[in-house]
């Protein structure tokens, strides 16, 4: 595998050979691969394959049982979400990780609060939120609701806000347009290519939709029985293709 | 022993039934008697319905059921009502909390059950400040209190005569197993500190345990005990719940005829029945009902007499039950012993 | 976006957003609940509103407030403490124990709150590590402590050891063991709504994954929150023993866990976590203190007692969620 991304730039974040399993179960075999920077890479696969598992691993949240992890080019043993973090790595969870008792401005400062001598300093962390979330033409009325009384799009907003405002330099989303309508999963999409046009962030996208897919990713990856078993440009393929890829195990042996 | 056993030799039901046993005429009393009978208060003037606050400490433990009755027959005669209060579960600072608000609603008259050595203490100073007269029943555990009279049962001398009565049961050196419900409560402490002080240096080996203060758990606590001590020879307790326990596991395991002797205080129903049937030796009678109609009488007295009539500690008396006087407790179904609503004339 | 074109709000001066976020929350419900109740108790027995009956409410009221508020951070945070009554009597008597042994009282008091802290690690430590719902670790607990009081009491009250200052700082005298619940109640509403802490509380209660995923230490919020509750309980107890002179080992117990876990919920603290808040805590702990209190000076029956404040205690909770509803807040 080498280790400059076709459009020359060094990798961001290299895996090689990562496994991990759950006790009998086995979610990752052998996995590698590469992420350039400012490349969107798409992250295939069936249901169960180990995506988000995989998407864990890199975020700090599980611990892999082999194999390395390199990012700029150094090594790392990702130690916790917190590390993770602190290297630049974030991630906009599937369940968006959002406290639905709390306010819109508290969830997206969430371990990351604004304080003065240990006490919350509120109004900062709202002003700022309101200028984050105005930035992104997100459309949430009032940062002080409860993050309980908003819709599914806005909440996947802010979960997204989160992690476009925290400096991280890979960003990993983990299915972020499951269970959204057209409109709000659009502005995911803009979200992404926004992100994309900065240059300096590098993103990993988890979904079902390949239309998406190739619409918003430079890279499509196919995870499969625990491996990395496609990985091409998205210029040099099809939905039609990688339809047939993942459904391949599921068709009956020609008679 | 009641003062009048004491006195006179004989138990008061034998009294009783001896007085009216000569005169069968003496059956239907003349028609101005009945009156009297029926008459709610002697020659006393109207005065305003007061209201005297019974605080207990197990409001609704069976054993008080005829105290209640008692409180309720004293206010018809003397046209006074009373409250019934207090906490369920011997919690003081319900107690007194309770206490505290008959102050500030104004109580003609408290009677509490004074189980704390000292909580009670200026809770009391400060109803008497207020005029209201204050008298201890069922349980007198403060020294300091200063309640105007105690009304209840000389705790530590009935167990003390309860401790007499073991020892002339149960053969010398044998093991007995002494129950109490809650221990420290000043209410059953005395009474099991009077047994153990009659028993002393008799030889006998004395296990005390403690049974809590409901009656499955009691039950399930004594025949644990019997369980793990094939050799005891005597079961005895100083409350309500554990003596039933004591007699219902004498019966469950035929200890009476293993040798075993049995028994405790109080006049539950299924203890009386067992004491019938032979399985339990005795139990005590403190006569609750009086722990509830003397405090009545004697708060009014006081009101009455504008504090001229002071309450005196009254003894409620001790009686012995048993096989030979066990009859009149199962065949009257009494208000007096509680288990009957009716308001009843006895005839013994 | 110019700030020059745009039209600026300024922010509601903190003042008056505190009032109209108290007017629009659940508690505001409840708070109306509360004073309805000191309305008709005080018409019907004038001597409830009477200047020694405020001392009575606020002596019986005030062990069950300082329960109440730890419960409340735990329930808050998803677990709940049934060992707290029991703790609340084991405190006391190991204060007793220490001054018995000679030490002096600030001695004993430190041992006693140190046991209390224990107690509460404990439980939070099998909870947490060894994946026991926290309803049944404190469930045997608290028979453990039950048995431990009995243990080291020989079963009987003692006279709670004081002298004249560390009785008046501790408890003893009108209104001593108030100030205290007072304070412990604005401290902790201070912690759950102006430290980190109090987020991440509500955060480990709400979602607990979440949480975790975006890098709250989960189990230190939860242990932490645990040995909060059984100091507070600890504490109370010890309290209680000194205001009322005496220490006994059958003290509290599960009668003031149910009071106190009923005041949290009654005041808007969800049973399955997430949401809460202290001051609703405190109204729902006052509602059940003036019920008590009330009922008794009316010259209501103790057999009638558990019934009406039972009854009276799902009335309040239905009004408040009702009112709550009517203006429009998630219940």
């Amino acid at each position: 595998m080498s280790v400059v991304a076709d459009n020359g730039a060094p990798d961001v974040l290299r895996v090689e050979n990562v496994a991990k399993s759950f006790g009998a179960i086995t979610a990752l075999r052998d996995v590698s691969l590469r992420l350039g920077k400012g490349e969107v890479l798409g992250l295939i696969g069936d249901n169960g394959a180990g995506k988000s598992t995989l998407v864990k691993i890199l975020s700090g949240y599980h611990r892999p049982d082999s194999g390395e992890i390199s990012l700029f080019g150094e090594p790392v043993h990702l130690r916790s979400v917190i590390h993770a973090r602190s290297l630049g790595i974030d991630t906009v969870y599937q369940d968006l990780a959002l406290v639905p008792g709390l306010s819109v401005f508290h969830n997206m400062f969430l371990k990351r609060e604004h304080t003065r001598l240990g006490v919350l300093n509120n109004g900062s962390m709202r002003s700022q939120a309101r200028a984050q979330l105005d930035s992104l033409g997100v459309n949430i009325p009032d940062v002080n609701a409860e993050v309980a009384t908003l819709s599914g799009g806005q909440r996947q907003a802010i979960a997204v806000a989160r992690s476009v405002f925290s400096d991280a330099k890979i960003i990993l989303l983990d299915e972020p347009l499951a269970a959204m309508g057209a409109k709000e999963g659009g502005l995911i999409l803009k979200l992404i290519r926004d992100l994309r046009e900065r240059g300096d962030v590098s993103q990993i996208v988890i979904a079902h939709n390949y239309l998406h897919v190739l619409e918003t990713c430079d890279r499509v990856c196919l995870l499969q029985n625990g491996r990395i078993t496609f990985d091409r440009p998205t210029a040099e393929t099809s939905v039609e293709e990688l339809l047939t890829l993942v459904g391949a195990e599921y068709r009956a042996p020609d008679a | 022993m009641s003062e009048i056993e004491q006195s006179t030799g004989l138990s008061r039901r034998a009294m009783m039934t001896a007085a009216l046993a000569g005169g069968a005429g003496a059956m239907a009393l003349p028609a101005w008697a009945t009156e009297a009978l029926a008459a709610e208060t002697g020659k006393y003037p109207s005065h305003p319905k007061w209201r005297f606050v019974f605080v207990n400490h197990v409001t609704t433990n069976p054993f008080f059921v005829p105290t209640r009755y008692g409180a309720e027959d004293a206010g018809t005669m003397t046209n006074t009502t009373y409250q019934w209060t207090g906490s369920e579960t011997a919690k003081t600072p319900e107690m007194i909390n309770a206490m505290n608000a008959a102050i500030s609603g104004k109580a003609d008259g408290i009677a509490v059950c004074v189980v704390d050595p000292h909580a009670f203490d200026s809770v009391t100073v400060k109803a008497l400040k207020k005029g209201i007269p204050v008298v201890a029943y069922n349980a007198d555990g403060s020294t300091e209190n200063k309640r105007l009279a105690y009304i209840g049962q000389d705790l530590f001398n009935s167990g003390v005569e309860m401790g007499k009565r073991i020892a002339s049961m149960v053969a010398k050196g044998g093991r007995i197993g002494l129950f109490i419900a809650t221990p420290g409560q000043s209410n059953i402490q005395p009474r099991i500190d009077g047994a153990q002080s009659a028993l002393k240096g008799k030889g006998y080996k004395i296990d005390v345990i403690t049974t809590g203060a409901d009656l499955p758990g009691e039950l399930t606590k004594i025949d644990a005990y019997v369980q793990g001590h094939p050799d005891v020879k005597g079961l005895f307790a100083v409350d309500a719940g554990s003596t039933q326990g004591i007699a219902q596991t004498m019966q469950k395991r035929g200890l009476q005829a293993k040798g075993v002797k049995g028994g405790g205080y109080d006049l539950l129903p299924i203890t009386l029945q067992l004491i019938k049937s032979g399985d339990l030796d005795f139990t005590i009678d403190q006569q609750p009902y009086l722990q509830g109609f003397q405090p009545v009488i004697q708060l009014f007295l006081y009101k009455i007499s504008g504090g001229l009539m002071a309450p005196s500690n009254t003894n409620t008396g001790l009686l012995f039950v048993t096989l030979g006087n066990v009859d009149p407790y199962l065949q009257t179904k009494s208000r007096y012993e509680g288990s009957d609503k009716a308001q009843k004339y006895i005839k013994s | 976006m110019a700030a020059a074109e745009t039209i600026e709000r300024r922010p509601a001066s903190a003042g008056r957003r505190l009032i109209s976020t108290f007017i629009a929350r659940r508690e505001f419900g409840i708070f109306l609940v509360l004073v309805a109740l000191i309305l008709y108790f005080n018409a019907r027995n004038s001597a409830f509103g009477s200047k020694e009956n405020w001392a009575t409410l606020a002596e019986y009221g005030s062990p069950i407030l300082i329960a109440a508020v730890g419960e409340t951070m735990l329930l808050i945070c998803g677990e709940i403490d049934l060992s707290v009554g029991h703790v609340y009597a084991l405190a006391p008597l190991v204060l007793y124990k220490v001054a018995e042994h000679g030490w002096p009282l600030v001695v004993g008091l430190v041992v006693a709150v140190g046991v209390a802290a224990l107690v509460g690690l404990t439980n939070g430590l099998v909870t947490v590590y060894l994946r026991v719902p926290s309803l049944i670790v404190t469930l045997g607990m608290f028979n453990v402590l039950n048995g431990i009081s009995l243990l080291i009491s020989d079963g009987s009250q003692q006279l709670t050891p004081t002298n004249p200052t560390f009785g008046k700082i501790f408890g003893v005298g009108d209104y001593h063991t108030f100030y205290w619940a007072f304070g412990i109640m604005l401290a902790m509403h201070f912690v759950l709504t102006m430290t980190p802490w109090g987020l991440h509380t509500i955060a480990v209660g709400g979602n607990r994954i979440g949480a975790s995923e975006s890098g709250v230490n989960v189990s230190w919020i939860r242990i932490g929150n645990f040995v909060m509750c059984s100091v507070l309980g600890g504490f109370a107890g010890i309290l209680t023993a000194q205001h009322i002179g005496t220490t006994d080992p059958l003290a509290g117990g599960t009668g003031l866990m149910f009071y106190g876990v009923a005041g949290a919920v009654i005041g808007g603290t969800a049973l399955m976590g997430g949401s809460g808040t202290v001051i609703g805590t405190f109204i729902g702990v006052a509602v059940l203190t003036v019920l008590n209190n009330g009922f008794t000076l009316l010259g209501v029956d103790a057999f009638y007692n558990d019934l009406f404040i039972g009854i009276a205690i799902l009335l309040s909770m239905a009004l408040g969620f009702l009112i709550g509803r009517i203006r429009g807040k998630p219940a």
